[in-house]
């Protein structure tokens, strides 16, 4: 216990300090199950989250019920086209009204009393009606509705009522980000059925680092580098690219492929008979968008990290990472694959093809990611380690991408919204965000 | 009280019992990282491993899945898990495959489509998992032996939330 003693309450867990160049978080972050609840309320309760690509629920009917910042809630595109995000409970006595994690209905009917709702909210049907009185409207119980919003086909909700910003200025610089993405068709993007569904036994915020830290890679994924090698892509030692901090929380890193891209970036590891399809869907983004823009979307990678617990990947291929907290030491990830509605067969196979090599919990990357991060969390066992440091790249007016800049970035909003400060207003009056945008 | 086969059941009973050896070496082979072996004396050299999504199980190819490898992406695969460079599987799990409900679906002369049961308990980096699931074979008949052409790993998990990874082969 006297590890505890030394350890106040009211310490700073983040210590920032520019002039040092130094940057430490204190290891309760990770494993304080204090810390994990005040984190629940002051920014899962508070931020807008992703919920789901509006590609998941295309029809008149469709949903998607999952949770979101620890809570259950449906999505839904009501017969109205219009797109909702539900509480999953019904007013009655509570129940999830959806047990499905995805279908198609005319109406939402809990299974405990048989009180049945429409698509698009409102209470249409209670069994036994005359065992409630005069003043009894089924107006007042309709399924809780959160405020939801869109953007580029990214869904997002927020359980704060009060939260001052709009989706669009919460995202900040984000939104750049998220348009390379959503420009890759002008058909739309879509998610590929099949979602990845696993977790680690850490703390969230371990994979939030880990996936816009690049300086492991090398380390970390031999594997992966050997396996490219053995296709004829040799990524060198320093990637090149730039990191990003895009305000309120958001960071990205940018930088030139490390092998091909499935949209219209041809290396010798995809063979030569989708080549000239790719190049001709090349040449086509640089007549619709211009030289510069072009090569910016097809031939760049990038990861975006939107605060708090969202990752986009944009590489080999896109994958969309939502990432929940489960107390201090849990999380769950739920990964999906993105990509043009319009694509072309065989290049869709190429795509979730090398999808699978990389990503996911049987990828040649991944399953080293979740049990590094795991060993973290075994690590802040021994406390007498306080700090981890976060400092690279502090030294440099523009960060590399083995640099870790988008995580600081993730760590101040954390600590503004963690200690009361209210960095959302804040950072409205600054769009680009306090700390600078980085290069373009 | 003995019981006479028929003809045709007592080669059933022969058919089936080699179909089990042989899975049941396969599960050897496997718990004991005998993967080089296992790749070129079991398989086919066009063979297809793969381990469908979790939520979409209805066998759909437009659907990604968790692992769907060739025979390239397969050695590559075991090459990795054997040069000690993958970190979550070095040092090596432990495993256990327990194998059951062994039923041969169809026999289409030159190949069967077999299913049975599996459960892999993994152990390693202080946790233990168990994966459980569905085997679909297609096997290759080569002599009085076999080949595996399609292996197919369908698992009853609703998520790997618990597991995290699948770093091993099922």
């Amino acid at each position: 216990m006297t590890i505890e003693l030394q350890r106040p309450v009211g310490d700073p867990i983040v210590l920032d300090d520019p002039g040092r160049h130094s940057f430490r978080v204190d290891r309760r972050a990770y494993t304080d199950e204090d810390v994990a609840a005040r984190e629940l309320t002051r920014i899962f309760d508070r931020c807008w989250l992703y919920v789901g690509h509006e590609s998941e629920v295309p029809g008149p009917g469709s949903y998607v019920a999952r949770d979101v910042g620890g809570r259950p809630v449906v999505m839904a595109r009501g017969s109205d086209g219009v797109i909702r995000v539900f509480a999953n409970s019904c007013t009655h006595r509570g129940a999830l009204i959806c047990s499905q994690p995805a279908g198609q209905v005319r109406s939402f009917r809990c299974p405990y009393h048989d009180w049945t709702f429409s698509n698009q909210g409102d209470l249409v049907g209670v069994p036994i009606p005359d065992g409630y009185g005069p003043g009894f409207r089924k107006a007042d119980f309709g399924l809780a509705r959160h405020r939801s919003d869109t953007y580029r086909g990214f869904v997002f909700v927020t359980f704060d009522p009060q939260q001052p910003l709009t989706l669009t200025e919460y995202l900040a610089g984000a939104t750049e980000y998220l348009d390379l993405v959503d420009d890759q068709s002008e058909a739309g993007m879509e998610v590929i059925r099949g979602a990845q569904l696993h977790g680690a036994q850490a703390n969230w915020k371990l994979m939030m680092e880990n996936s816009v830290d690049i300086y492991h890679f090398r380390a970390l994924h031999k594997r992966y580098v050997t396996y490219m090698e053995s296709l004829g892509s040799v990524p060198p030692r320093r990637r090149g690219g730039f990191g990003r901090a895009l305000g309120l929380g958001h960071g990205a890193n940018e930088l030139p492929p490390a092998a091909a891209r499935p949209l219209a970036y041809w290396t010798p590891m995809f063979g030569a008979e989708v080549r000239p399809r790719i190049e001709a869907t090349a040449a086509r983004f640089v007549d619709r968008f211009g030289p510069e823009r072009a090569q910016r979307i097809t031939g760049t990678n990038r990861a975006l990290l939107v605060f708090p617990n969202l990752m986009i990947i944009d590489a080999i291929a896109i994958t969309i990472r939502k990432i929940d907290p489960v107390g201090a030491g849990r999380m769950a990830i739920t990964s999906v694959a993105l990509a043009p509605r319009d694509e072309d067969p065989d290049i869709r196979e190429l795509r979730k093809s090398h999808y699978l090599t990389f990503l996911g919990p049987a990828g040649f990357a991944t399953p080293d990611d979740i049990e590094i991060i795991e060993s973290c969390q075994r690590g802040y066992l021994n406390r007498t380690v306080r700090y981890s440091d976060l400092s690279r790249g502090m030294n440099k007016e523009v960060p590399e991408t083995t640099d870790e800049l988008p995580a600081r970035e993730f760590w101040r909003q954390w600590d503004r919204l963690m200690h009361g400060d209210d960095g959302h207003h804040v950072e409205a009056a600054h769009p680009g965000g306090a700390h600078g945008t980085g290069p373009r | 009280m003995t019981i006479e086969l028929s003809v045709d059941e007592a080669a059933q009973v022969r058919l089936w019992h080699r179909v089990s050896q042989f899975l049941f070496r396969e599960a050897r082979l496997l718990d004991e990282w005998r993967l080089r072996e296992w790749y070129d004396e079991m398989l086919t050299d066009d063979v297809r491993y793969a381990v469908p999504a979790t939520d979409v199980r209805d066998g759909t190819t437009d659907a990604l899945g968790l692992v769907d490898d060739d025979a390239a992406r397969l050695r590559q695969r075991i090459e990795q898990l054997l040069n000690d460079e993958v970190w979550c599987e070095n040092p090596r799990s432990r495993t256990n495959r327990m194998i059951g409900n062994v039923e041969i679906l169809a026999d289409r002369g030159t190949h069967l489509d077999v299913a049975a049961n599996v459960v892999v308990h993994r152990f390693g980096h202080g946790r233990s998992d168990a994966y459980v699931g569905k085997y679909r074979f297609e096997l290759v008949v080569a002599g009085e032996s076999f080949r595996v052409r399609r292996r197919v790993v369908v698992l009853d998990h609703e998520t790997l939330y618990e597991h995290g990874k699948l770093s091993i082969i099922l």
